[in-house]
């Protein structure tokens, strides 16, 4: 449990994160900005604010008093409560004040010249989706709807809104963008991606070479995924790829989720991982699925969909690989052509159909001629 | 689904107004798919309906501001609605058809278009309705509801007029039904139960109207059926879902959802590719045995595997799974003949008796389809034979209306005549 503060120390504290807080503002200092707000993250200063928070309730009672402090209070009232409620482990009455403490937040932001405060604005983001998140599964657990990671959306659509302007704010639509691509994705309501992603890619004030390269990389990954879902392989690749060489080498958690959908794009055009990847990056879940296309294997393959089908069903890439029999055919039967060229020459262009249901059925697949043909 | 007409809410009279709820800007983001009470999914035509959330647990835990923040919880703001009217009509508007002369003929009392009775009066769909202005009278709670839902799949069977008048009437009736169960935010297996006797209605008139196919106007009459089909069908799996939370799976949930994935066979665009809508699949109805024969239709018919694409259809379909795939079937033909013809060899005509087997026809009707696709037939000492011209078929412009030949199936034909109930 907290630790017990005394009043004068409390006190002091909360003082002292005011202090810290209109300077901040003061002085245009973007990051010590930004670890101020970082409500659901471990920070020293803001577990030592939680508590202190705890002794003294009366917080309000500081801002009345202090003119340098009072213009803040609408973001910072309910900013208190958000962190409260969430060392509290009250999640869902820590959202709801984080959300109006961001609703204040944002209305400042837009009255700062600059984009001083944009790496504050992206934590601001950040947090809302994550202590939505977490609001949900308290709501869901005790069998209410759970509605905030919606909210969250909003709140989400409204900053892009802020940001979309000519000036200098501009780069940071592309991170508040991948957030709210991340918010769809979770609740599976993926086509409203598709409004965001028009903005982005049509509108004039965006040139997207000037957005920060590690947002080129979400977006382009996530925009791809979107590609892999509708069946769009060639698009696909060029997201995913574009994401893959542009990734930070060293994240490789990242790069593994690039790869996961990555892969199958590429099997559909005909290009096959070596097995040395699929190891590094723990992908083997499609080390069978490779080696059924490169032996022509239609048992192998079948039996790989079927062994990993949660997998894959969850991955949304279930319906890419089952796609993959026709190719598995066709390195069948250029076996089978091969290895009858070399009998005889002369008679290599025609196979017997019979000679194809011999191998199947070899391969324990049932499959009369008419199925063949 | 789509929460296209949503009216911003009201905010609740504040007496501080120095922050803006989130939920003012709700109208700026417009659809929200996965809220876990039923909406039925508005098309952009039902401009006005209002979908009412259950109540909150107002809180007042603000003691700093010292007012109620329930307006922060989103869309908590409106009591649920439980109607009172007692009739399958409200009196008030059967008293103001009965002037207007506005009775469908199944409502009229010994055929009187001025005049209707309780009994035979049903509440029409109303396009523009908004929450402000309903009144708990006009709305009927969930056992009328059930009655009136009876009384309407009755017809059904009981019913002289032609196929096209009862589908009418029903279509309209239980689009209202459906609107009265939403404004009351109703979840519970009564109406989960009448959420899928409406789907099956409108899966049996898809065939109706499909094999109707001579008449033009069916043409607008069989898309609108599907697309109130498609809603109905979207609000029944958010019922599912919202159910799942406090008791077990649906037994009718595996069934449902494989009439889902047979609708959407084919690639036209749709809201959701297939491949999300696996991810929000339990497991155990994935591996049911309903999906798993809808997924492997799915897969022959991705992969062009005519062959056991008609013969699976025809050995295990339900009846009203059959209803889903027999429109799928005609184009899957034409993929056969399409196969056949590009590449057959050419002073070999491939039979047509062969043919009708593999497509489940009759011999004469596949002589038509191959006149259809316009691929040549010809005839020797043993029969006809489709000739292979190294020609695909063209595929017609898809949706339109393409001559229907059934199936040459005993099994087909004994399901097709025992309707299921309703």
């Amino acid at each position: 449990m907290a630790a017990y503060v005394s009043m004068g120390e409390a006190h002091r504290r909360i003082t002292e994160y005011l202090n810290r807080f209109s300077d901040a503002v003061s002085y245009q200092d973007g990051k010590t900005l930004s670890r101020l707000v970082s409500v659901s993250s471990d920070a020293a200063v803001l577990v030592s604010l939680a508590e202190a928070l705890n002794t003294f309730q009366d917080a309000n009672r500081l801002f009345r008093q202090s003119e340098k402090y009072s213009q803040y209070a609408d973001i910072l009232l309910p900013m208190f409560r958000a962190l409260q409620s969430y060392r509290l482990r009250n999640l869902v009455e820590s959202y709801l004040a984080f959300e109006k403490a961001s609703n204040a937040f944002l209305q400042e932001f837009r009255n700062w010249e600059s984009a001083w405060a944009l790496e504050a604005l992206y934590v601001i983001a950040y947090e809302i989706r994550i202590l939505a998140e977490k609001a949900d599964i308290e709501l869901a657990s005790i069998g209410k709807t759970p509605e905030k990671l919606k909210g969250a959306g909003s709140f989400l659509m409204k900053v892009f809104g802020v940001l979309a302007g000519k000036g200098p704010k501009r780069v940071g639509a592309l991170y508040v963008t991948c957030q709210l691509f991340k918010v769809y994705f979770k609740l599976g309501t993926v086509h409203l991606c598709r409004s965001v992603i028009r903005s982005i890619e049509t509108a004039r004030i965006f040139d997207f070479e000037e957005f920060p390269v590690r947002d080129k990389v979400t977006y382009m990954y996530y925009t791809g995924r979107l590609e892999v879902y509708n069946e769009n392989f060639p698009a696909a690749d060029h997201k995913l790829s574009y994401a893959l060489t542009h990734c930070n080498a060293q994240k490789e958690a990242n790069i593994r989720m690039i790869l996961k959908y990555l892969i199958p794009v590429k099997l559909s055009i005909g290009i096959l991982p070596r097995q040395l990847l699929l190891d590094k990056f723990d992908l083997n879940e499609y080390s069978d699925v490779v080696l059924a296309l490169k032996r022509g294997d239609l048992r192998l393959l079948r039996h790989a969909l079927q062994e990993h089908e949660d997998r894959f069903l969850r991955a949304g890439v279930y319906l890419v690989l089952e796609k993959l029999e026709l190719q598995v055919y066709q390195r069948l039967v250029k076996k089978i052509y091969i290895m009858q060229k070399q009998k005889d020459p002369n008679k290599a262009h025609q196979i017997k159909l019979d000679v194809i249901v011999k191998a199947l059925k070899w391969l324990e697949i049932d499959m009369d001629l008419d199925e063949l043909f | 689904m789509a929460d296209a007409g949503r009216k911003p809410h009201k905010p609740m009279d504040r007496r501080n107004n120095f922050y803006s709820s989130s939920s003012s800007s709700y109208s700026n983001s417009t659809k929200y798919r996965n809220s876990n009470y039923p909406k039925p999914s508005v098309s952009s035509r039902d401009s006005s309906w209002i979908t009412p959330t259950k109540k909150s647990t107002t809180r007042n835990w603000d003691s700093d501001d010292g007012r109620r923040n329930d307006n922060d919880d989103g869309h908590q703001d409106y009591p649920t609605l439980v109607g009172t009217c007692p009739f399958m009509c409200p009196a008030e508007e059967r008293a103001r058809r009965e002037r207007l002369r506005d009775l469908a003929v199944f409502e009229r009392l010994h055929g009187n278009p001025a005049k209707t009775s309780p009994n035979l009066a049903v509440k029409k769909f109303c396009r523009t309705i908004s929450i402000k202005d309903v009144q708990a009278s006009d709305v009927r709670p969930v056992p009328v509801l059930e009655d009136t839902l009876n009384y309407l799949l009755n017809l059904l069977h009981s019913s002289d007029q032609s196929f096209a008048v009862v589908h009418d009437f029903i279509f309209d009736r239980t689009r209202s039904i459906r609107q009265d169960l939403s404004m009351q935010n109703a979840v519970s297996d009564q109406v989960i139960h009448m959420y899928e006797r409406m789907v099956k209605f409108h899966i049996i008139s898809h065939r109706h109207l499909y094999r109707s196919f001579g008449n033009p106007n069916v043409a607008s009459v069989c898309h609108l059926n599907m697309e109130q089909l498609m809603k109905a069908l979207t609000t029944l799996s958010n019922l599912y879902e919202a159910n799942r939370a406090s008791h077990s799976m649906c037994q009718n949930e595996a069934e449902f959802s494989s009439f889902y994935l047979l609708l959407h066979l084919g690639s036209d665009k749709q809201v959701e590719p297939l491949s999300l809508w696996f991810r929000s699949i339990p497991s155990p109805i994935m591996k049911s045995k309903e999906m798993c024969f809808a997924r492997r239709l799915l897969r022959y018919y991705r992969l062009g595997n005519y062959k056991r694409f008609i013969s699976t259809s025809e050995r295990e379909a339900s009846f009203l799974q059959y209803c889903i795939i027999e429109p799928y079937v005609n184009e899957v033909r034409m993929l056969a003949l399409s196969c056949l013809s590009y590449g057959g060899y050419k002073l070999q005509p491939y039979p047509l008796l062969h043919l009708s087997k593999l497509l489940m026809m009759k011999e004469s009707d596949v002589e038509s389809l191959c006149a259809d696709c316009a691929l040549e037939t010809s005839s020797d000492g043993t029969g006809k034979g489709l000739v292979a011209t190294k020609q695909s078929v063209i595929k017609k412009s898809s949706g339109g209306f393409q001559k229907y030949y059934p199936m040459e199936s005993e099994r087909i034909e004994r399901l097709c005549t025992e309707l299921p109930e309703l």
